[in-house]
């Protein structure tokens, strides 16, 4: 009986190394502090992974074509069936997920855990924020109802006064002079495929560095400062052996200086 | 010296954690999946509260806003432009500034500035030190940061809508003779529909919340009538690049009413 379980997972981690990987990911040692602050990221995962979930479903149902997308998303929210429930996850989703991102990196500031060996995944976030607010925009636009077009309108027209690139990048998203059936294409495309695609690569290297570095513990605590002498009296340094411990003799001239020695 | 360098500490980090610290499973991961539940659990509470609490004509709005507005329509007389609540910040920073000569600084100038900021942290506090009490310039910059950027979501959620007003108001307002004008009031209804006042305030009517400049005394500025037909129709081929969206599906005569109006718009007479 027991074989019959063991043997194909040996199968597999002899061939892949997966079940390996995977017991080190479960069983790795994370430090004593570690607590709800650090669940932001996790939790911060779980929206986009809902976000991903229910954007497929949406993909499936929605006709990004000017004519047709208002009516398919009524269609989505009215009709059929739990249609109100997967685009209502995805656009709250959205929402929820943007929260998130700001209230783990806020952790991730209060903790100092931008600092050594950690400054790339700091990095990786920031893009990863950037990526996520462009993904808001692109998904924005797509029921293509009033607040959508014009919201639109004037965020690219606000885009199109940056000095240099600005008119560029407004032509970009527009996909010609007006917002019309290229800018829903150009949207889509860039809400269902590029940028999720970057966020999913960025996120793996993310959790990948996590992993590698291990989490920083809270700046509160006997692990704020482990390398530091706690606070029992003795001078800093004293650790290293770099500064006598012993206290000195009190007053008196300082005969022991080099000086003095060699008088 | 005395000081452990970087390396040394990360060094003594791994070692204390693999000493004294617990396993990821089932401690860590815990904690993950209770908080895991509560982010599904209140983004499905939220889409519920939604959907249920709006109907199904579009702007019908519950307690979270309305399913869908109108479906879009370029030549619509009359919007309120309104981005997803992440971009209030940006979108009322736009009404600090004047345009077009400081604009700028809003839309580009401090967006980057905080972008090239936030990069650039791991780098600028280079200091080992992680304990908030001696790291008073960060935990002072963190609470302005969250207090700026709360105040500027608030302020943009919150800005006025432009209400509907009617061409006449505003003759009235700035003092125009519109009820001996035809032609004038025409101008006046035009702009009072065609949403100008949804970027730009007229005599006090209209929405602040985007920054677009007053036209109360536009005349003043003695641009001449033709010049506003093209400006109206698209602002881009005068200013290219101008974030004004232009009104090609007014009507020719309409067009010249707007421009009639816009000159005539001295305040006071
Ligand atoms: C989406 C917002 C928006 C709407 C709607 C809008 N404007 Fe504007 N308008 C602007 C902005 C922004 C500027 C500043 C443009 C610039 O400096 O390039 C502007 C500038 C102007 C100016 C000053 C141009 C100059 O040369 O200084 C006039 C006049 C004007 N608009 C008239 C109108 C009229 C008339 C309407 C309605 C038919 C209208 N606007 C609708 C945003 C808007
Ligand atoms: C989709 C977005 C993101 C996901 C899924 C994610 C996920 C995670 C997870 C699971 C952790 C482990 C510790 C924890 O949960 O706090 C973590 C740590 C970290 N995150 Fe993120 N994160 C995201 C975005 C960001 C952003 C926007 C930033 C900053 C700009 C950032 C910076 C960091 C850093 C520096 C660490 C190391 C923390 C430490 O050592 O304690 N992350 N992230």
């Amino acid at each position: 009986m027991e074989a019959l379980v063991l043997a194909p997972v040996n199968w597999l981690e002899e061939r892949s190394g997966i079940v390996g990987a995977i017991s080190y990911f479960l069983f790795r040692k994370v430090p004593r502090g570690t607590n709800w602050f650090h669940t932001l990221g996790s939790a911060t995962l779980t929206a986009f992974i809902v976000q991903l979930v229910t954007g497929v479903v949406l993909a499936m149902y929605y006709v990004p074509d000017p004519d047709r997308a208002w009516d398919s998303i009524n269609w989505i929210t009215n009709e059929l069936t739990l249609g109100w429930l997967v685009r209502g996850t995805h656009r709250w989703g959205a929402s929820v997920f943007i929260i998130l991102l700001f209230l783990h990196m806020g952790r991730v500031f209060l903790f100092g855990a931008y600092k050594y060996p950690r400054e790339l995944n700091w990095l990786i976030g920031v893009a990863i924020l950037l990526l996520a607010m462009l993904e808001g925009f692109t998904g924005y636009l797509l029921p293509w109802d009033q607040t959508a077009y014009w919201a639109t309108v004037v965020g690219i027209n606000i885009n199109a006064t940056a000095p240099i690139a600005g008119p560029f990048i407004a032509d970009f998203l527009r996909g010609g002079t007006e917002i019309g059936a290229d800018t829903l294409s150009r949207f889509y495309a860039m809400h269902m495929l590029l940028v999720p695609g970057a966020l999913i690569g960025l996120i793996t290297l993310h959790l990948y560095l996590v992993i590698r570095l291990g989490v920083t513990p809270p700046p509160w605590g006997e692990d704020a400062e482990p390398d530091e002498p706690s606070p029992n009296g003795r001078p800093r340094g004293a650790r290293e052996g770099l500064v006598d411990p012993k206290p000195r003799g009190n007053g008196g001239p300082a005969i022991t200086t080099r000086s003095g020695v060699e008088e | 010296m005395a000081k452990l360098d970087n390396r040394e500490r990360y060094a003594r980090y791994k070692e204390d954690v693999e000493k004294r610290g617990k396993p990821f499973y089932p401690y860590a991961m815990f904690h993950d999946t209770v908080m895991s539940l509560v982010v599904v659990s209140v983004i499905t509470a939220l889409a519920a509260i939604w959907y249920f609490t709006s109907g199904e004509e579009p702007g019908d709005a519950g307690l979270l806003g309305p399913r869908y507005t109108e479906e879009a329509d370029p030549g619509t007389t009359s919007f309120v432009p309104r981005p997803d609540w992440y971009f209030f910040f940006l979108f009322y920073l736009l009404r600090i500034f004047k345009w077009p000569e400081s604009v700028i600084l809003g839309t580009v100038g401090i967006p980057t500035i905080l972008l090239i900021l936030l990069f650039a942290l791991p780098f600028i506090d280079r200091r080992r030190e992680r304990r908030l009490v001696r790291r008073p310039v960060a935990v002072v910059a963190a609470l302005l940061v969250i207090a700026s950027m709360g105040i500027l979501t608030w302020e943009g959620a919150t800005a006025e809508e432009p209400s509907a007003t009617a061409g006449s108001v505003l003759c009235e307002a700035n003092d125009l003779d519109c009820e001996g004008n035809e032609e004038l009031a025409l101008g006046a209804d035009v702009f009072a529909e065609a949403g100008c006042l949804s970027c730009h305030v007229y005599a006090g009517e209209g929405a602040q919340n985007i920054g677009a400049p007053e036209l109360t005394t536009v005349g003043d500025l003695g641009r001449g009538e033709e010049y506003w037909v093209e400006w109206v129709r698209n602002p881009q081929a005068i200013r290219p690049g101008s974030p004004m969206p232009g009104f090609p599906n007014l009507t020719e005569e309409q067009l010249q009413a707007v421009a009639v109006f816009l000159e005539a718009s001295t305040g006071g007479g």
